[in-house]
């Protein structure tokens, strides 16, 4: 008799069909050919007629393949499955270096389908780890493109920024000359250049443009390794005063003005009145100094040595191969030292200092990223813990089933493994879906740190960031899979098969789950505190009276080209009419201009007091110098405490007058009449300038910087080629901004204002990066607290639910509500106790950490302790309550049954 | 004998039905059907087989292997509560069913 099994599987073809059931239909369908065969016998069919009668009940195997397929479809597994199996196959036939691989296949598969057993469970755990996992790729990708990514020139850490060092200010730009003999003198840098950022006005149609350029030493682009993708990089020659008329455009630029063309090379272009010849185009990512930047010029400044006091430029060099940061910082500070002895008028006590360009650009917002970084791990070791504890509370409904793997021969390994490939395949989904998250917060942080955070576009999801969340995602699967993965391998296979399998396990993990909930309280606990000082710093500093009135004023600049307004009494006249104009506007109740806005830039001079005796230049105290119109002071709600305002006529011709602040009255003048009194400032003006006036004190620095003495000189007694205007209104100053910028236009069509915004706007930007700290803190603490109490919650609702029997017994002997309340809330607080205390300590330990990112707010506040310990335990009662309320609808006649 | 249509959709019904007195083998099933009818239904292997497989999968019957004595191993298929459930809806639509087709194919008196 033919093998009737043979027969149908060489024909029926199932694929991805579990193979268990493959081989059931095809066992059964051979059987029941085997019944149609010995039915045709029984007829008195020949072997053969009786062959030919079953092989005739199908005749068309495909389409019946077809059709069991379908009509099985349910029992047809997916094709990683499948995929999964032959590779666990192929590897365990390859021998015993390969089993390991197989095992771990066999354990991810298994794993996966455990988790998908309990979609509940899983959705839980993944999502308390994609937010933990998220926020630390989200804060990794920012620290990763700001700190990690080295800047956007060829081997860029060799580029650094040489600083002076000027007595009394520290690191300070650069005189001219002093540059011209570094550049001769120095033998650590391959090239050493200079800039000087500035803007131009661009008129091409009606409407003049302002475009921010920067003046370079013609070598800058060499220095930077980076050459124009069109045209050419400057000449030395081009680097000459009267030379110097041709420029270098920016990608950007290029295709803004130019469409793209690429016969711009030769053009000639009118650049503040002046003529200049577009000579290159930089390729599309290309930025120096700063993104903004559209153009760059040859900045041709001649080797005057007299100019030695005159510091406005900042020097850039590429260190010579080999050659580290400190060594050129050594050689410049013997450069500058012997200057200083050279030129001791001028450069006594100057120094230099030579800083990584990376470092320049990213140390002041390392300490805070840092921080933050630090926060967000905490908070993914929250989360760990949560799902360390939903595993262990798993694990322990499991026991049973652990126990008969063992029985059956489970070695601990492998039962470790088993755990910890569930608890791996938990952090990797988790990891993905934080990435996701991660993905979705980039946007919100670029806007958020835009004005605080240097480099903030390249914040990015790149390699680095992926590689960094897969790393994390896999330590936080093995981190939180140990304890359940050891807790699994001690089980007692006795004692939970004797005991049903509930209780034996779970009174063994019961003090890992306690500690886990008691370092997550004490964990949110740290953050809270950290946060709660940076909050309350943040609403001290917002608090501080800077000296001024910024709300409904607007600022904007204007610049006057040399060519149309090469005169100060033009420059002069130009003002005091822009000014006359912006008052007339409805609305407007006054406006006035200044050189440079509070909180926006220092602006200091060396300065002497008329009768006493002369101090060199160098060790003359330099001070805060504002150049301002009349109405300055009303405008900005600066008070007037003594003396006289500037008036109409303090003019170009009449004496000098200068109005100072009460700090510069306490620094310079303690127990003296300073009114009457002349001040020599080195403006180059050389006139004395005596003092008719005594103003209010202004936070010139920021809200954090204590005011600095400052004195204020009429802007007709020394005019400014470029002023800011600030206009204040009784209504909303962004909506003054047309008639503000029609307003110049129709004094001169070529004049554009620009870098227009609200003062409060400037104001506030200054804070951006305490807020952009405060907030992400802020939010990460809440996270925290959140997970924290979701895992307070969790641990006692198993453990009102393991001693509901307890319960039960209690009750049925006569226990109140309040006895039943107190056992849990106390269960509970005693825990949430014991973590506030630890993290207090905890808190004490690293509160250092924040100390620079505090305003006035020690790091040991007591108020930020007692607040966040207090919110913690309000919020631990709270996840305790619940359960506990559970606990109290115990029916004593259904939780005596349950033993 | 009958068309092809009308037999597919009364094969689960029958199954069913047969499956209602106790367990039987898929050979068994084709066969009483052919038998009862008195050879006027026949249902070849490759429409049986399928509709089996289908019926178990929705858990209206089970199939279980079982060796009786002298006997080979053959899968048995049981009717289970749910199949159970559908045969009494199906078969008072059945009823219906013929009930208003008779009606209406009554030759008329007048």
């Amino acid at each position: 008799m033919r093998n009737w099994e043979e027969y149908v599987r060489s024909r029926l073809t199932l694929p991805d069909l579990a193979p268990e059931r493959e081989a059931r239909i095809v066992r059964e369908l051979a059987a029941q050919l085997e019944d149609f065969y010995r039915e045709a016998l029984a007829r008195g069919a020949t072997e053969g007629e009786a062959e030919a009668h079953a092989c005739a009940q199908v005749r068309d195997w495909d389409r019946f393949a077809q059709d069991v397929w379908l009509a099985d479809r349910p029992n047809v597994r997916p094709r990683v499955a499948r995929w999964s199996e032959q590779v666990e196959e192929t590897a365990y036939r390859k021998g015993r270096r390969w089993g390991v691989i197989a095992d771990l296949l066999q354990d991810t598969r298994y794993a996966i389908r455990q988790l998908l057993k309990s979609p509940g469970f899983t959705l839980v755990a993944v999502l308390t780890l994609a937010l933990g996992i998220g926020a630390n790729s989200a804060i990794f990708s920012v620290v990763n493109g700001v700190l990690l990514r080295p800047l956007p020139y060829p081997q860029a850490d060799a580029l650094v920024r040489v600083h002076e060092i000027v007595p009394h200010y520290g690191r300070f730009t650069v005189a001219p000359p002093n540059f011209f003999d570094w550049r001769e003198q120095n033998t650590v840098f391959e090239r050493i250049a200079m800039v000087s950022t500035g803007s131009a006005t661009f008129t091409q149609g009606d409407v003049p443009e302002r475009l921010s350029m920067a003046y370079v030493s013609w070598d800058v682009f060499d220095l930077l390794r980076v050459q124009p993708m069109l045209g050419r990089s400057f000449t030395p020659e081009e680097d000459t005063p009267g030379k110097s008329n041709v420029v270098v455009l920016s990608h950007g630029l290029w295709q803004r003005l130019f469409g793209g063309d690429r016969n711009v090379l030769g053009r000639s272009i009118t650049l503040s009145g002046t003529p200049a010849t577009v000579v290159g185009v930089m390729p599309a990512d290309f930025y120096f100094p700063n993104r903004e930047t559209e153009l760059w010029s040859p900045i041709a400044t001649p080797n005057d040595p007299t100019q030695r006091g005159a510091h406005y430029v900042i020097v850039f060099a590429r260190m010579k191969p080999g050659v580290t940061v400190e060594q050129a910082d050594a050689e410049m500070k013997t450069i500058a030292a012997r200057l200083a002895a050279q030129y001791p008028d001028r450069n006594e006590g100057e120094s230099a200092e030579v800083v990584a360009l990376h470092e320049q650009t990213v140390g002041k917002i390392r300490p805070a990223l840092l921080t933050l970084l630090g926060a967000v791990g905490l908070v993914v070791l929250i989360a760990c813990g949560n799902v360390a504890n939903l595993l262990l509370v798993r694990a322990s409904a499991r026991a049973k089933e652990l126990a008969i793997r063992t029985a059956l021969g489970a070695g601990r390994r492998r039962l470790i493994f088993q755990m910890l490939a569930e608890s791996t395949v938990l952090g990797l989904a988790g990891g993905a879906l934080g990435l996701l998250l991660a993905y979705a917060a980039l946007q919100p942080i670029r806007t958020l740190g835009a004005a605080s955070i240097p480099r903030v576009d390249d914040i990015a999801i790149d390699g680095g960031v992926l590689a960094f969340t897969a790393a994390l995602s896999l330590l936080t699967g093995v981190v939180f899979g140990l304890a359940p993965a050891w807790q699994a391998q001690r089980a007692n296979l006795n004692g939970v098969l004797k005991e049903g399998g509930r209780t034996s396990a779970a009174a063994g993990g019961r003090w890992v789950r306690n500690a886990l909930v008691v370092a997550e309280v004490a964990l949110s606990l740290i953050l809270l505190v950290g946060a709660s000082l940076l909050i309350r710093s943040f609403a001290k500093l917002t608090g501080v009276d800077p000296g001024f009135r910024a709300e409904n004023v607007l600022s904007f600049r204007v610049a006057l080209p040399n060519a149309s307004y090469p005169d100060l009494a033009r420059q002069a006249a130009f003002y005091e009419s822009l000014v006359e104009r912006l008052e007339s506007l409805p609305q407007v109740t006054s406006a006035a201009a200044v050189q440079t806005l509070p909180m926006r830039g220092t602006y200091v001079l060396s300065t002497g007091i008329v009768g006493r005796p002369p101090l060199p230049p160098s060790q003359q105290p330099s001070i805060n110098y504002r150049v301002v119109s009349r109405r300055y002071f009303e405008t900005l709600g600066i008070p007037l405490l003594r003396g006289r305002a500037i008036s109409e006529r303090d003019t170009t011709s009449s004496p000098g007058v200068v109005l100072i602040d009460q700090a510069f009255v306490d620094a310079h003048f303690p127990g003296e009449e300073p009114l009457g009194r002349q001040l020599t400032i080195g403006n180059g003006t050389n006139r004395p300038y005596e003092i008719v006036g005594v103003v209010g004190d202004v936070r010139t620095d920021g809200f954090d910087a204590l005011a600095a003495p400052t004195m204020y000189v009429p802007h007709t007694q020394d005019p400014f080629s470029s002023m800011w205007f600030l206009v204040r209104t009784t209504g909303d100053p962004a909506q003054l901004a047309s008639a503000a910028r029609q307003a110049v236009l129709e004094l001169d069509r070529t004049l554009p204002a620009f870098s227009m915004a609200p003062l409060a706007d400037v104001v506030s930007d200054t804070l951006a990066q305490r807020r952009f700290s405060t907030l992400l803190l802020g939010l990460f603490a809440l996270m925290a607290l959140f997970l924290a109490a979701v895992g307070l919650f969790g641990v006692l609702s198993f453990v009102v639910s393991q001693r509901i029997p307890e319960i039960g017994v209690r009750m049925a002997l006569g226990a109140s509500r309040g006895d039943l309340l107190r056992m849990v809330v106390g269960h509970g607080m005693r825990l949430a106790l014991a973590g506030v205390v630890l993290g207090l300590v905890g808190a004490l330990a690293l509160a250092r950490l924040v100390a620079t990112m505090l305003f006035e707010v020690t790091p040991f506040d007591p108020a930020s302790y007692a607040a966040t310990a207090a919110v913690l335990l309000a919020t631990a009662a709270l996840a305790c309550y619940v359960p506990a309320r559970r606990a109290l609808r115990v029916d004593p006649i259904i939780a005596l049954r349950y033993e | 004998m009958f068309n092809a249509e009308l037999k597919k959709g009364s094969t689960e019904m029958l199954i069913l039905s047969l499956l209602e007195a106790r367990p039987r083998h898929g050979y068994e099933i084709g066969k009483l059907i052919e038998q009862r009818s008195g050879g006027k239904l026949t249902f070849a292997l490759p429409t049986l087989y399928p509709t089996l497989l289908r019926l178990e999968n929705r858990g209206w019957i089970r199939g279980r292997w079982v060796e009786k004595p002298g006997e080979r191993a053959r899968c048995f298929y049981r009717l289970l509560p749910e199949g159970r459930r559908v045969l009494a809806r199906q078969r008072e639509t059945w009823k219906e069913y013929i009930a208003a087709v008779n009606q209406v194919m009554k030759p008329s008196r007048a």
